[in-house]
């Protein structure tokens, strides 16, 4: 009777108290937002009347050609990029970048128009059509937003590249108390998405109490595909980091994913060669392969992984797969919803480009507008102390 | 201390002189806008643009004119006749620089002659009528700007609308410079499909019996007519094939829907069914609203512009202002360029209209760029068709297809 009494008085307290453990339902990242706003680069903020209708739909595949000097550094860039239409009615796109210059790419249907920062589409869609630009960009200007760094060095006859995978941001974000199986069923569902190179689409988890704000950021980095070669002027005698195949070095690597940032080239003998590197976003694999079993539920059911592990890493997932989905789009899709795909080609520049953006860079760093500005500003000051001066005087 | 006593009576001065610089801030300037048109050689051209640009500076003066910086601008328009004549036309830009225009408004007469002049100066020319190939090049004449369909996208379109339906087209145009300019951007057209072409022909403008020709154009085996020429030639060519049962399909660029057509073809009503010619768009996607209200605007400033007939069930038939629409729609860009460029400065505001867009009298987008100065994209090309006597679009393309019929009858 004692303790029917005492259960009952036990169940009287826990009743509010289960009333105040709150669960919340916690949007995930993705399919959005972005860590950054560039890319898809934005010069000026596209003007209200540039929106596709809802009869509408466009898809992007753009590839971004970087020419670089001796060094890896951009010195010219171009961008192809193809949108293709689907849906019957009027178009009127702007594509913000800062462009100095734009024609029609092969195959196109329209004219693309230009202005300072923009690139213009205008015209009628009848069920399909093909808009493609041929864009030159200011290399200074887009450069930033670029997905890898690359940086040649020469030491007598031993050349090294090196390859950095610059898409690498920090980022807030949360914890709580989430729960282990619902946790697996949405790391098995992200993991499907990823390696069906889908975008993400909405999700939520439930965590029960108080979301906090995780300590410190997180770095979050955008997975790459990257492949490429070194044509040497003749046959290098070893390398490191690629495979020689007669006077050519090649390479694969994916930077990120849970694997290095850096991919490091070194070639001797050979002479100097000219480079071309491919880089792809790409889908996470490694982060998202469960310890055990075929699927996260699995691995949850074989042995206890602590929740708070299996939400870090489902969050950590999920924003850098909005970071890879980022870089698919270096200029914009003027369909949110629209599919993306880009790949960043790196070509050693034609010497008269390379030798064009020296003379340049020599006359930034001698003077300018900003040299001009200076000069005026301190001729100003100075006349003005001295007609002070003459006043008292 | 008297140099100071000098210095501060010298600042007075200056402040003194910029105390009568804002007491000019009330002070209403004048931009003026020159239109150039052929008042005594095609005055329905000539008055619809007039029309349009009066329309659009009586709107904006009405709120007060434009601001820029910290003064405001009545528009003032002064009208010029060029008499179809490029001499004139050259004499009339000279007469509108001379008087401080910031832009001259034409229907393309004398541009060729008169481009130059206006760069001199950095003034901006605007066509609104003609739609001639070699009259506007963005970079060869930076001054130069169009708001009316070009013949190359007419040219383009109709090659896009006929080969596909397996015609065998007859390709005619008269000898004026308005057809043979339409000649070669047809013959351009459909250089890829010369089997989709019987013959090609050309017309003495004026003449009014063509039926020779007609005749000709019929044993070559030829399914369609394509009309490139001045209305009387599309009205000869119309009465040509219908007095001899020649019920052929006949298609134009814009200058199938002059009045004038339906004017000579008045008695014969039936002969003008099936008339079907190219065009810009009078309405965007949004509806017929925006251009409806402009019309209405332009009807009770200005009245109707009666086409002198009737439909079978006797209600007067009215012309729609397309291209006082043009007109109306330049004077937007303009102002908008003149906002963007802070300045009246014609040079500043030609190199702004590069770079703005405004909303046009249809609801549609208008605006310029560095590469192109055409304000009806070749895409805004769209077929129409008559029918007692008015016309609507052609359901047979995608384009037209989507856009509303625009009313054209009035009950009197």
């Amino acid at each position: 009777m004692r303790r029917a009494v005492l259960a009952a008085a036990v169940a009287a307290l826990a009743a509010p108290a289960a009333g105040l453990a709150e669960t919340q339902q916690v949007l995930l990242p993705g399919p959005a937002p972005y860590a950054t706003p560039s890319p898809p680069l934005a010069t000026v903020a596209p003007p209200p009347w540039a929106n596709l209708t809802f009869r509408i739909h466009s898809r992007s595949d753009q590839q971004v050609r970087v020419g670089t000097n001796e060094t890896g550094r951009p010195v010219s860039l171009r961008v192809l990029q193809r949108l293709h239409l689907t849906g019957t009615g009027d178009y009127l796109i702007v594509v913000s970048a800062p462009v100095v210059d734009v024609r029609a790419g092969e195959g196109s249907q329209s004219q693309p128009g230009l202005r300072r920062g923009q690139i213009l589409w205008s015209g009628f869609s009848s069920r399909r059509k093909l808009l493609a630009a041929d864009a030159t960009l200011r290399p200074g200007a887009a450069a930033p937003f670029l997905p890898l760094r690359l940086e040649a060095r020469r030491d007598g006859d031993r050349y090294a590249l090196t390859i950095t995978n610059a898409t690498g941001t920090s980022q807030i974000s949360f914890e709580g108390a989430g729960r282990r199986k619902e946790l697996a069923r949405l790391l098995d569902r992200t993991r499907k998405e990823s390696l069906g190179r889908a975008r993400l689409s909405s999700a939520y988890v439930t965590i029960e109490g108080l979301v906090t704000q995780r300590a410190g950021r997180s770095e979050v980095v955008a997975p790459l595909r990257v492949e490429g070669e070194l044509r040497f002027p003749s046959a290098p005698s070893a390398a490191s980091g690629g495979t020689i195949s007669g006077r050519t070095v090649r390479f694969t690597a994916v930077l990120g994913d849970e694997r290095p940032l850096v991919h490091r080239v070194e070639v001797r003998g050979g002479g100097e060669p000219k480079l071309h590197v491919e880089a792809k976003p790409t889908n996470l694999v490694r982060a998202l392969t469960p310890p055990s079993g075929r699927t996260w539920a699995d691995a949850v059911e074989r042995r206890p992984l602590p929740a708070e592990a299996l939400l870090r890493r489902l969050l950590d997932a999920r924003m850098e797969l909005v970071r890879s989905d980022q870089y698919r789009a270096f200029l914009s899709n003027p369909d949110p919803q629209g599919r993306n795909r880009t790949t960043y080609v790196y070509l050693t520049a034609p010497a008269s480009v390379r030798a064009a953006a020296a003379k340049g860079s020599d006359e930034a760093s001698a003077g300018g507008p900003l040299m001009v500005l200076v000069a005026v500003g301190g001729a100003v000051l100075a006349a003005g102390a001295a007609l002070v001066a003459w006043a008292h005087s | 201390m008297r140099r100071l006593a000098f210095l501060l009576a010298g600042i007075a001065l200056l402040t003194a002189g910029c105390g009568k610089s804002s007491g000019s801030k009330n002070e209403l300037g004048r931009l003026v806008i020159a239109v150039d048109v052929p008042v005594t050689g095609s005055p329905y051209v000539a008055q619809t643009i007039r029309q349009g640009v009066e329309l659009a500076t009586s709107n904006l003066n009405g709120g007060g004119g434009i601001r820029v910086g910290s003064k405001s601008y009545l528009l003032t328009v002064k009208l010029y006749d060029n008499h179809l004549s490029a001499r004139r036309a050259v004499q009339d830009a000279r007469r509108a620089l001379d008087a401080g225009a910031a832009a001259i408004i034409t229907d393309g007469t004398g541009v060729d002659a008169t481009w130059q002049l206006a760069q001199d100066d950095g003034v901006a020319i605007c066509i609104t009528y003609d739609g001639g190939s070699g009259l506007v090049d963005a970079a060869a004449r930076p001054n130069v700007f169009r708001i009316a369909p070009t013949n190359h996208g007419i040219g383009f379109r109709y090659a896009e609308y006929l080969i596909p339906k397996k015609l065998k087209v007859a390709l005619l145009s008269d000898d004026s410079a308005y057809g043979r300019e339409g000649a070669a951007e047809v013959a351009r057209a459909f250089s890829a499909n010369p089997e989709a072409v019987a013959l090609t022909l050309t017309l003495p403008a004026g003449q009014t019996d063509v039926t020779p020709q007609l005749l000709r154009a019929r044993r070559s085996g030829a399914t369609a007519l394509l009309v490139w020429g001045q209305a009387p030639t599309i009205a000869a060519v119309l009465s040509a094939a219908r007095s001899v049962g020649w019920n052929v399909s006949v298609y134009t660029p814009p200058t199938g829907a002059d009045p004038f057509i339906r004017q000579q073809l008045a008695d014969h009503p039936d002969w003008v069914n099936g008339l079907t010619f190219a065009s810009g768009r009078m309405t965007a996607e949004v509806g017929t609203g925006p251009f409806t209200s402009f019309q209405s605007q332009y009807e009770s400033t200005y009245g109707a512009d009666l086409v002198g007939v009737k439909t079978s069930g006797g209600e007067a038939v009215v012309q729609p202002p397309e291209f006082a629409m043009y007109s109306y729609d330049f004077v937007h860009v303009l102002v908008a360029a003149v906002t963007r460029a802070g300045s009246v400065e014609p040079k500043k505001i030609t190199a702004a209209l590069n770079e703005v867009t405004a909303q046009g009298a249809n609801g549609d987008e208008r605006g310029f760029n560095q590469h192109s100065h055409e304000g009806v994209v070749d895409d805004d090309v769209y077929f129409a068709r008559f029918q007692d006597m008015t016309f609507a679009p052609a359901h047979d393309d995608p384009l037209s297809a989507t856009l509303p019929p625009i009313p054209q009858t009035r009950t009197q």
